[in-house]
């Protein structure tokens, strides 16, 4: 499961994560996703790209 | 001193400071991040819990969520007289789920209204089969001194208010400071066959443009009694309730300097 928050800023990202993992799936770019759900620096950023889900 | 708004959004404000010194603005910015208090979920009584994930992970997670706060309503724990927790100094969220489910932020069910969690869709455990969770969570106001949990602010940050100077007499209009510039604050006026400083709030001073003219016509400075200073919230107050409970903290601090030197005479 993400983290809650963001381990650098503390932004929230998890809130997002199940969305930009919907969209993403369905082909859309993660850049714009993330341009889209409003997560603007690259600490939150990498957060949703380096994760993956395992259970 | 003199503040004007850049830009607003609903979780984040952007402000122009000017007339104002650093120690003044860092200061600010400081008791922004870790001295006004918030509300976060301090202490969780598990009655069960037959998930994958630890009871102490389980909390961790629920600790992090952000809950909207009213700062009027509640006062801090060990500002209270009750010996262990009360409805004056604590909100209780209770959480009944059973599986097979992902159990997310929104199923808390809180005490009192006004503090709930700031998102619904925060992920807390996933429950398989007829796993079950049971608990009580217990929040409690508290500063970013002493826990990240407890800081309103995800980011709080200053800078200079960037001064970029184009000496004419020595540009020759090659244009490469605009080409080069990556957050495009400069550009090319053709017409005029001259540099324009077109969004110098966008300048971070990064002088790229300085170190491609090759005439040295171009300098970028930092205005010294100007900032441009940023707030972002997590939501659990608004930015513009964290700056002024913030000139608040700063306020009483200044004020018990002021009686202790009154005293003293």
């Amino acid at each position: 499961m993400i983290p809650v928050r963001c381990l650098s800023c503390g932004k929230v990202v998890s809130a997002y994560f199940e969305e930009y993992k919907k969209r993403t799936d369905e082909g859309e770019n993660p850049k714009e996703v993330l341009n889209d759900l409003g997560i603007d620096k690259y600490c939150c950023r990498r957060m949703f790209i380096a994760h993956v889900e395992v259970w | 001193m003199d503040i004007t708004t850049k830009n607003r959004d609903e979780d984040k404000i952007i402000l122009i400071i000017e007339g104002v010194d650093v120690p003044f603005v860092n200061a600010l910015r400081r008791i922004c991040m870790v001295e006004v208090p918030t509300m976060a979920i301090e202490e969780v009584d598990i009655y069960k819990n037959d998930s994958r994930i630890f009871d102490e992970v389980l909390a961790h997670r629920l600790g992090l969520v952000p809950l909207k706060t009213d700062l009027e309503s509640i006062i801090p724990r060990d500002e209270c007289d009750c010996e262990d927790h009360c409805p004056r100094c604590s909100v209780s969220l209770l959480l009944k789920e059973k599986g097979p489910k992902t159990v997310y932020s929104g199923d808390l069910t809180s005490q009192d209204p006004k503090v709930a969690p700031v998102h619904d869709t925060i992920p807390l455990l996933k429950l398989r089969g007829e796993e079950e969770v049971e608990l009580e969570a217990i929040a409690q106001l508290g500063t970013g001194l002493e826990h990240a949990k407890w800081q309103p602010t995800t980011s709080s940050a200053y800078k200079y208010y960037p001064l970029i100077t184009i000496d004419t007499e020595k540009c020759e209009a090659c244009a490469n400071c605009a080409t080069e510039c990556p957050r495009g604050v400069l550009e090319f006026d053709e017409k005029e066959n001259k540099i324009l400083v077109v969004d110098p709030e966008n300048c971070n001073m990064c002088k790229t443009c300085v170190k491609d003219c090759e005439m040295g016509a171009i300098t970028v400075e930092g205005q010294e009694d100007k900032f441009i200073f940023k707030i972002e919230t997590d939501g659990s107050l608004k930015p513009e309730e964290v700056i002024s409970t913030a000139c608040d903290i700063l306020a009483g601090k200044s004020q018990k300097i002021i009686e202790f030197t009154e005293g003293e005479s």
